[in-house]
């Protein structure tokens, strides 16, 4: 069988044979190789490799590329979900936050997974865990430092 | 080389002990010998061509609380500004306490020293973070030597690091911890769970903050430490005024369980890129290079060429500031000799 993934790589010498290498070490063929780089953003390319092979040596393949660290953003034609955390603080009504996770959920590509909420006498903590697409990841979070500007509220992100 | 340390606190006694303890070194490697021809504070000064020792410095100090009782060569109510005219002198080691709104006295006394043609090494940030293009465009105009490695992250190198030893590449952003009092704070909520307020108690008992925490606790001792790196290694004209600063004073025991339950730790991160100016909580990784514990910093410089490179140190401490600030001396010294 086939894959067609998009891996992410920093436009750096040596990046791309740096992740061909666990493809090739795990026995999988490489068909082809696209390279796009007039859709680079800031240091990073956006590199399309189709690769042939079971299904076992696939997975392996891939399993192999998030060792190395290499971001994978689109397999046969779906963007690959990522899981973003933030965390809230400060007072909030639970009018609030159904607004907020609606806006959220508003974003293109981006999805609310999970909510937790702790509650002490001066104020409420939520963790909104997000399912976001690669690309909305910038819109995501500029989304929610507004939210955390217009509702007071104290946001942490992830780095 | 004949200095004149201004400022006698925890960091200037730092240096007068770490020039007495690197003597015969200096003199062994470099064939430096270090003179502490003045050393100020704000009650006065002591002055002796020939070089004080450093040792009855300390000690009178310690005891009596101002060099201006050093046996003999004391000089009750001198200003520091005066200090400056009344022995000849190589290099001046400011390090008097930031003041982060006028930059004062650090300022003028840099001022002062450049003008006259003398080389300057600060630790201070505050004249930094206000005036930093002002004081650098200064020291070249006179052609003279102005370093300030100890400014940030105190031990651990990264101004001249990024400069010097990794000139062959960009450096595209600076994440890290630059600030240990509240680093200190973050790590022992997440270890013990225990609110804000009690944590900054036992870290003022400590002696690790200060009875006044405002400047590291809402994040500006990291800003000012940010525009430095921005200014110094990123190439950006920016002050105070340009940083996006959060501080730690609003983070529950619940945000900390919270981002525990993922992996997670809370982390005052200072963010600087070519785009990107700011302080403020974020949540890391606990396996990633920025879940160091303690009053420990840390950056990671995110470079063209080389990827990415990670240093860690003791952010603060009398001697640990020193080092830097030797360091700087010791550059100034190889550059001419």
């Amino acid at each position: 069988m086939r894959m067609s993934l998009v891996l992410e790589l920093q436009d750096v010498p040596g990046q791309l044979v740096a992740a061909l290498e666990p493809i090739a070490s795990v026995g999988a063929n490489i068909v082809t190789i696209i390279h796009e780089r007039d859709v680079k953003t800031g240091a990073l390319v956006p590199v399309q490799v189709t690769i042939e092979g079971d299904k076992e040596t696939l997975d392996l393949a891939i399993k192999k590329l998030t060792e190395k660290g290499i971001r994978i953003i689109e397999k046969d034609g779906i963007p690959l979900k990522e899981k973003v955390n933030a965390i809230l603080v400060g007072k909030i009504s639970e009018e609030e936050l159904k607004g907020i996770v609606d806006n959220i959920n508003n974003l293109e590509g981006v999805k609310v997974a999970d909510l937790s909420l702790k509650m002490s006498t001066t104020s409420s903590t939520i963790k909104v865990t997000m399912e976001a697409e690669h690309n909305s990841l910038g819109l995501l979070e500029d989304k929610i430092h507004k939210i955390g500007v217009e509702h007071r509220l104290l946001v942490i992100t992830e780095t | 080389m004949r200095i004149s340390i201004v400022g006698f606190g925890a960091v200037g006694q730092g240096v007068a002990k770490a020039i007495r303890s690197t003597q015969e070194r200096l003199r062994r490697k470099y064939n430096l010998k270090i003179d502490i021809v003045a050393a100020a504070d704000s009650k006065g000064a002591a002055i002796q061509e020939d070089g004080l020792d450093p040792q009855k410095l300390i000690k009178v100090k310690t005891e009596k609380g101002s060099v201006a009782y050093y046996p003999d060569h004391g000089h009750e109510d001198m200003d520091s500004l005066q200090v400056l005219d009344e022995v000849e002198y190589d290099c001046l080691v400011e390090v008097t306490p930031t003041n982060i709104i006028t930059g004062e006295p650090g300022k003028s006394l840099i001022t002062k020293a450049i003008e006259d043609g003398k080389d300057v090494v600060t630790s201070n940030k505050g004249h930094l973070s206000l005036f930093y293009k002002e004081l650098v465009g200064l020291a070249k105009e006179h052609d003279v030597n102005f370093k300030f490695e100890a400014s940030v992250g105190g031990a651990m190198p990264i101004i001249n690091f990024a400069q010097e030893t990794l000139p062959s590449s960009r450096i595209e952003s600076i994440i890290g911890i630059l600030n240990g009092t509240t680093n200190f704070i973050l790590s022992r909520m997440t270890a013990e769970g225990s609110s804000y307020e009690q944590t900054l108690k036992e870290a003022q008992e400590l002696g690790i903050a200060e009875t006044d925490p405002t400047q590291d606790v809402e994040g500006l001792d990291a800003a000012c430490k940010s525009v430095i790196l921005a200014n110094a290694v990123l190439g950006r004209e920016c002050t105070l005024d340009d940083v996006e600063v959060t501080g730690i004073t609003k983070i529950t025991p619940e945000a900390i369980e919270l981002a525990k339950e993922d992996g997670y730790h809370i982390k005052l991160i200072a963010e600087i890129s070519h785009e990107i100016l700011r302080v403020g909580p974020r949540l890391v990784k606990d396996t990633s290079p920025y879940a160091v514990d303690g009053t420990l910093n840390m950056a990671t410089l995110r470079t063209d060429l080389a990827g990415e490179i990670t240093v860690i140190g003791k952010g603060a401490g009398s001697l640990e500031t020193a080092s830097a600030i030797l360091t700087d001396i010791i550059n100034i010294w190889k550059s001419k000799h």
